[in-house]
């Protein structure tokens, strides 16, 4: 491939790449992402591509194996081009009936297709499905298009164009104005204005600046960064590419994680072939402008994604925060300008340059313009990647997208923004999700984690398991937050054993305070929100597990008990046979018993009762009744 | 150089460019408690005990890495400062031995001169200490990481005084240490005799294996009050 030295070859390019695509032949697109691997796609694929073979077809069929739509909960999907069916939770033994009936015949199979829980209808097309009908999908909705490891799939549907736009038609100052018109905010967590920042990067008068991309996203149950890269990994590199060329720098790094091996692998190769086509190197399109970009892997440290971190990780030293009297963007690697930017904001900007400031501001809330991607897990029937424009509530991502709560459970909080996210409770399942209103609530944004809990939930349980995550990944520098963290989990761990005290929560809200306010960075800083959200929203929870070794929620399992309601019980030795510790006695019409000395609290018991019955009984934060005597437990049943 | 005037406790104070807020504090005679600050070293505000509050800031700031600004309105000892110092000392008491009575840096240990500044006692918390073996084979210096609060003055001195290198940070969280090559024992192989460290040490982590007769120098602790 040669180099292309001028805007008028892109073009050239581009129309020669869709001249040769056939808009009416058969494209079978199988989302490759990491979700749908997980759930068999490369069986799957490998299936198809069989298929195809032994029935002949290989010059009538294109087979696209793609990056992640977002609907994981029922992975593998795959969409069939030109009709956009779209199946889901497709095995390889579906594969030679899809083959003959839907591309030979063009018929729909039903069985695979979405059906709506309520009304029980099928749902052909992939648009059509409530699962991406609510969504505004601007960065991942062309993802099921792009095989992300070809780049003519990416130039296909415009890519590179904004490049180009960028590099002849405008001047630095005129991207910069433009993406400060936008009023991009950064999708990291923080918010900060992307333009501002390009803008102070610029304006230091040191050589060399560097630019960065920051897609070292480790939250538990997030996965956004990862699938925009895994899946449209060109997407990012233009947006980097502008970047580079508004602030001035002619070197670029992009920080991603090493367990992320299918986006290093992606990015490796995006790189590799936007270099050979001149979109990366010396000369950039001809224009005279160069930039190279290097990849850096990070080793596995939630705290490296904060900025300072990240960079003191990159110049290859441990990535441990340092303090920003002076801004990154203006001393960051080596000493030098750097600037860095989420995943998903740069991704964001060859759409701004394309369609222009006034198209993305009609977009989106007063103060956060453009479309958010949030991981939706937990508690919830659709789980998936979901985008949508800033300022949709709460309850409609939950409940319009995601289906709402699996089992008719009642809604109990969602988290957002990762582990030093806030819990936030179902009174203000309204809220316009945007970066201000999220912070009211004592949340933030983040990165766009978003995990919901039904009433099965311990919110005291929630908040240690964050802080547990946080303690761990704690980089030790500073003292609230190495010392702070680690008392925080041992009083915590406490509660959940009903081994609190009075005045934990006090001790508790003197530690979140203390974290937040002297952290050095914004670990520490928002690490005490999972603990501060859920005393403020559950505190009587708190209280219950402290003053009545009481779990509400029934999950603390040094505070459960089970025991066997001796009027349900049929005897039916079904529990008794299934207790690992042998603590159920009992026999064939004798009531069973649980010894709750010898009783481990796993619930298999409670698991194993056959729901008819509803024998075993989980309480909390009360006394066991005293088990039948012994002469009493033969069971007198009904006359048939 | 440009002079600035910053506010600092309700009074005007002049400073010049690239000064921090400690600087001109302490040229004024405010006291402000530090630990892992000291004037020959780079700061790396790792302790935040010398956080002060600053009018318009989210968060409280380093004064030791805080550069002033025009128009800045400081405050060094209100009531939020106060308390977040005090839990400060008491969290690094909370996991530090209780030995100040048999510990050889006696009187002249900075965490125990603050801790007594302060007037804090027992901490809230539980107590949770941190426990490894004293070491001693070195001929130049003894360590009780028990007793390592992780100011990292140590690390400092040795890479920008002694440009020797011989101590980094390893692990992450509540278990990271200071440690010698791959978390090794200190011998003679990686350190010589010229006793930085041990001077920079602000507890009794680092010592120098005590001579017969040597007399122990420097300022003794005064608890006023």
């Amino acid at each position: 491939m040669a180099r292309i030295n001028s805007n008028t070859e892109l073009e050239e390019l581009r129309q020669e790449i869709l001249s040769k695509r056939d808009q009416n032949k058969p494209r079978i697109a199988v989302c490759a992402g990491t979700g749908c691997l997980a759930s068999g796609a490369a069986k799957v694929i490998a299936a198809l591509k069989e298929e195809i073979k032994k029935q002949g077809l290989n010059a009538d069929v294109d087979i696209k194996e793609t990056g992640c739509p977002g609907f994981c909960e029922r992975g593998p999907i795959m969409v069939i081009y030109p009709e956009e069916i779209c199946y889901l939770q497709v095995k390889p033994d579906d594969i030679p009936e899809i083959i003959s009936e839907t591309i030979k015949e063009r018929k729909v199979i039903d069985r695979l297709l979405y059906t709506d829980p309520t009304t029980g209808e099928k749902v052909t097309h992939e648009s059509e499905i409530p699962f991406y009908k609510n969504q505004k999908r601007l960065l991942i909705g062309t993802n099921i298009n792009i095989d992300p490891k070809s780049i003519e799939d990416y130039l296909a549907i415009g890519g590179y164009r904004a490049l180009a736009k960028a590099l002849f038609d405008m001047t630095p100052e005129q991207v910069l104005e433009e993406v400060k018109r936008a009023n991009l905010r950064g999708r990291g967590g923080g918010g900060f204005p992307a333009a501002k920042k390009w803008e102070t990067t610029r304006n230091v008068p040191r050589e060399p600046k560097y630019v960065i991309v920051n897609a070292d996203e480790g939250d538990p149950g997030a996965f956004m960064d990862r699938a925009v890269l895994e899946g449209n990994p060109h997407s990012v590199l233009e947006g980097l590419v502008i970047s580079a060329y508004t602030i001035g720098s002619h070197e670029g790094f992009i920080y991603v994680r090493q367990e992320y091996p299918l986006a290093v692998e992606n990015v490796d190769i995006a790189i590799k072939q936007a270099e050979e086509y001149g979109f990366l190197g010396q000369n950039i399109l001809g224009s005279g402008f160069d930039f190279i970009v290097n990849v850096h892997r990070g080793a596995g440290a939630f705290v490296s994604g904060e900025s300072s971190a990240l960079m003191t990780a990159i110049e290859g030293k441990v990535g441990e925060p340092r303090p920003k009297y002076i801004r990154t963007a203006v001393s960051g690697i080596w000493e030098r300008p750097s600037n860095l930017n989420n995943v998903e904001t740069l991704a964001n900007v060859p759409l701004i340059i394309n369609n222009g400031a006034e198209w993305f501001t009609s977009i989106g809330t007063e103060g956060s313009k453009g479309t958010k991607i949030f991981s939706l897990v937990g508690k919830v029937n659709n789980t998936g990647l979901v985008e949508v424009p800033m300022g949709m509530s709460l309850r409609e991502i939950i409940y319009n997208i995601g289906g709402g709560i699996p089992g008719d459970k009642k809604f109990k909080a969602v988290q957002t923004g990762g582990p030093s996210g806030g819990v936030i409770p179902e009174q203000y399942l309204d809220t316009p999700v945007d970066f201000d209103e999220l912070t009211k609530l004592g949340s933030m944004m983040g990165s766009g984690g978003m995990i919901v809990m039904d009433e099965d939930t311990c919110v005291v349980d929630v908040a240690r398991y964050f802080v547990d995550f946080l303690c761990d990944e704690s980089c030790g520098k500073c003292i609230p937050c190495r010392e702070g963290l680690k008392h925080m989990r041992e009083v915590l761990n406490n509660i959940v054993e009903g081994k609190g005290n009075e005045g934990d929560i006090e001790l508790l809200e003197e530690l979140s305070r203390l974290m937040t306010k002297a952290s050095l960075c914004a670990l520490g800083t928002s690490a005490a929100n999972p603990v501060s959200t859920t005393i403020r929203y559950f505190g009587d929870e708190y209280q219950a597990h402290i003053k009545e070794s009481k779990c509400p929620a029934l999950v603390c399992k040094e505070l459960v008990s089970y025991y066997i309601e001796p009027s349900k019980c049929q005897a039916c030795m079904i529990c008794l046979r299934n207790c690992p510790v042998e603590a159920i006695s009992g026999g064939k019409n004798q009531i069973h018993v649980i010894d709750q000395a010898k009783c481990i609290k796993c619930g298999v018991c409670f698991d194993a009762c056959p729901t008819r019955f509803g024998a075993v009984i989980k309480i909390s934060g009360e006394p066991v009744p005293a088990s039948l005597p012994e002469k009493e437990r033969s069971l007198v049943r009904g006359k048939k | 150089m440009d002079e600035i005037i910053v506010t600092i406790n309700g009074s005007q104070l002049r400073g010049s460019e690239g000064m921090t807020i400690l600087e001109v504090a302490q040229e004024n005679g405010i006291d402000i408690p530090t630990l892992c600050y000291k004037t020959e070293l780079k700061p790396i505000g790792a302790c935040r005990i010398c956080v002060v509050e600053v009018e318009g800031s989210r968060t409280l700031v380093g004064s030791c890495h805080t550069p002033i600004a025009q128009g800045m309105v400081i405050h060094t000892h209100s009531p939020k400062v106060l308390e977040t110092r005090k839990t400060i000392v008491e969290l690094l008491l909370a996991s530090h031995p209780d030995s100040c009575i048999i510990c050889d840096k006696g009187n002249m240990c900075e965490l125990r001169k603050i801790a007594a500044d302060m007037e804090v006692a027992l901490p809230p918390f539980k107590v949770r200490k941190r426990y490894y073996p004293i070491e001693d084979t070195s001929p130049y210096i003894v360590r009780d990481l028990s007793k390592c609060i992780l100011c990292r003055r140590c690390v400092r001195s040795c890479s920008e005084i002694a440009e020797k290198n011989v101590f980094a940070v390893a692990y992450r969280g509540f278990k990271s240490k200071v440690v010698v090559d791959f978390d090794e024992p200190i011998d003679k192989e990686v350190c010589r005799d010229c006793d930085v460290c041990t001077r920079f040490c602000p507890t009794g982590a680092l010592s120098k294996p005590r001579e017969v007769g040597e007399e122990k120098k420097g300022e003794a602790l005064f608890i006023s009050g």
